[in-house]
């Protein structure tokens, strides 16, 4: 057998092994009935024939690179007193949270910090960033307290006469810090015990300030912020797939993806895509019955190595995320090793980190198909959180009696909405990838034949998402 | 031998799951022949690789 056969049979098998791993749930999401006029599986099978489809339109349509160079234009500038409006607006919400998660009922539901971070925060700030451009930037609270430490050790000449440079920023580190914290926000979002408990979480929130201003300080705010602080980085990248662009103190538009040709590749970016989509994808997978099967053979494994049942949870847990997000690299990995047989002229290296930005729209698909029902649903459950934030009976805004309405979308305009989201993501993410080979490649036909890798990549994730909301929705 | 009889046991999990397989499994066996009829036809139009790097940008 030739190398090329071993490797593209070897892809076969990796992709196939992968896709036998059993359906799960979406982990937050409520799913209830849904009335659907042709089986889930065969959603799947549409969503598989759109991509294709889209991939031969963009063959004949797309003959020359349109997002790799796009001209924004200033619509309108933003006063520099509302920058430090916004940022102090940040650093009390952000303060009152933390005040809620420790003076506050520790009931889950009852306060007001849970609800903030795992459905505000984590959730609805991509969908804001896509929408609106990075808007948290501008409430960003550790960016806030930078910028305003700096300036004021600035003001009194407290750094000496000759000021103190921050260090370069190492380029190995890249995203690194980035992918390592949100891979840890993740880890305590699905897998920690004590996670919807408000005091830790209001400790863990305060230890993450206490890194980022340690590394602002070493690194400087700007080349932290940009690298470092994790959620920045996070929402910043959803935020590149915006039509809207916030810099300079000003306002421009730009064509609809036209941010993420720009990512630049430093180390760690690939990691930090993969870990977006994988614990994405480990949230559904861990609520599924597979996993449900599986995870008690897991713990008895590590409960024989000495640990109590809660702990040998969450190492099973943590053995599940860090395969998922392997997982997830791995059909990356495929892809690019498949683009590197038409003309072996760049290294997998090289085309790994050029095709990257690629993988932001599927992130968000993958955020949006997951979590919207959580979105819809929970989210719903802000205003009584506002009104009673620290769940000690007051009402200060009239809104304690409100409840959820589960009613306003149906679980099958849900379940429409998130093959929808998974599409249109894969559809964006395969443009992308179009258009930068044909920057990267001198023949079209060239350019067209290393996509025909990234089809099989992204039909694999959208196949792999539609598998996850399936099984949810048969829970 | 463990992963052997979990992947048994759990088998009416994943046998459901092929079903999304498929179409994965299409698209990767159509892009390989593809691929190979593409690199065939293109060694007998091209001819010799020209000289030097022919990349309009670079990674």
């Amino acid at each position: 057998m030739t190398p090329k056969r071993r490797r593209a049979l070897s892809a076969l098998c990796a992709v196939g092994l992968a896709l036998s791993a059993p359906a799960t749930a979406s982990a937050h999401g409520l799913v209830g009935k849904q009335d659907l006029p042709i089986p889930r599986w065969l959603f799947a099978w549409a969503a598989a024939v759109v991509l294709v489809a889209s991939f031969v339109g963009l063959a004949v349509l797309w003959a020359t690179p349109r997002l790799q160079e796009v001209a924004e234009r200033r619509r309108l500038d933003v006063p520099r007193v509302l920058e430090v409006l916004s940022g102090t607006v940040g650093v009390a919400f952000f303060a009152y949270c933390i005040y809620a998660g420790f003076a506050g009922t520790q009931a889950a539901t009852a306060n007001l910090l849970p609800t903030v971070i795992f459905v505000f925060f984590w959730v609805v700030v991509p969908f804001a960033g896509v929408v609106f451009g990075d808007v948290f930037r501008a409430v960003n609270p550790w960016l806030a307290i930078g910028k305003a430490t700096g300036w004021l050790v600035k003001r009194t000449g407290a750094a000496g006469a000759d000021g103190a440079e921050p260090l370069a920023y190492p380029t190995w580190l890249g995203r690194w810090p980035a992918a390592i914290g949100i891979l840890i926000f993740a880890w305590v979002e699905l897998v920690y015990a004590d996670r919807d408990d408000p005091s830790q979480l209001a400790t863990m929130a305060l230890a993450y300030t206490a890194v980022q201003l340690i590394g602002m300080s070493l690194y400087g705010v700007a080349q932290w912020s940009t690298r470092g602080d994790a959620f920045g980085v996070y929402f910043g990248l959803f935020a590149r797939i915006s039509p809207l662009h916030w810099r300079d103190r000003a306002l421009f538009t730009r064509p609809l993806l036209g941010g993420a040709p720009r990512l630049t590749p430093v180390p760690g970016t690939v990691a930090l895509l993969c870990i977006m989509i994988g614990t994405t994808s480990f949230d559904g997978f861990s609520q599924g019955k597979t996993w449900s099967s599986i995870v008690p053979h897991l713990q008895d494994f590590f409960g024989s190595l000495g640990f109590n049942a809660e702990h040998a949870l969450e190492w099973a847990g943590t053995v599940g995320i860090v395969v998922m997000c392997c997982f997830i690299g791995l059909l990356y990995r495929l892809g690019v090793m498949g683009m590197h047989t038409v003309g072996r002229r760049l290294s997998t290296r090289a085309l790994s980190g050029a095709f990257v930005h690629t993988l932001i729209p599927i992130a968000f698909a993958y955020v949006l198909a997951h979590y919207f029902s959580l979105v819809a649903y929970n989210g719903q459950s802000i205003l009584p959180l506002l009104s009673d934030p620290l769940g000690n009976g007051k009402d200060y805004f009239g809104w304690s009696d409100v409840t959820i309405n589960y009613t306003w979308i149906s679980a099958t305009g849900i379940w429409y909405v998130q093959v929808g989201a998974l599409v249109l993501g894969h559809v964006a993410g395969l443009a992308l990838a179009h258009d930068r080979a044909l920057a990267l490649f001198e023949r079209a036909r060239d350019a067209t034949r290393s996509q025909y890798w990234m089809l099989a990549v992204m039909v694999a994730f959208t196949s792999l998402g539609l598998w996850l909301l399936s099984a949810a929705a048969q829970q | 031998m463990i992963a052997s009889a979990l992947i048994v046991a759990h088998a009416g999990h994943w046998l459901a799951g092929l079903l999304y397989l498929a179409p994965v499994l299409i698209v990767v066996g159509a892009l390989v022949f593809q691929s190979w009829k593409d690199r065939r036809l293109g060694e007998d139009e091209d001819g010799p690789e020209p000289d030097g790097d022919t990349h309009r940008a670079s990674t």
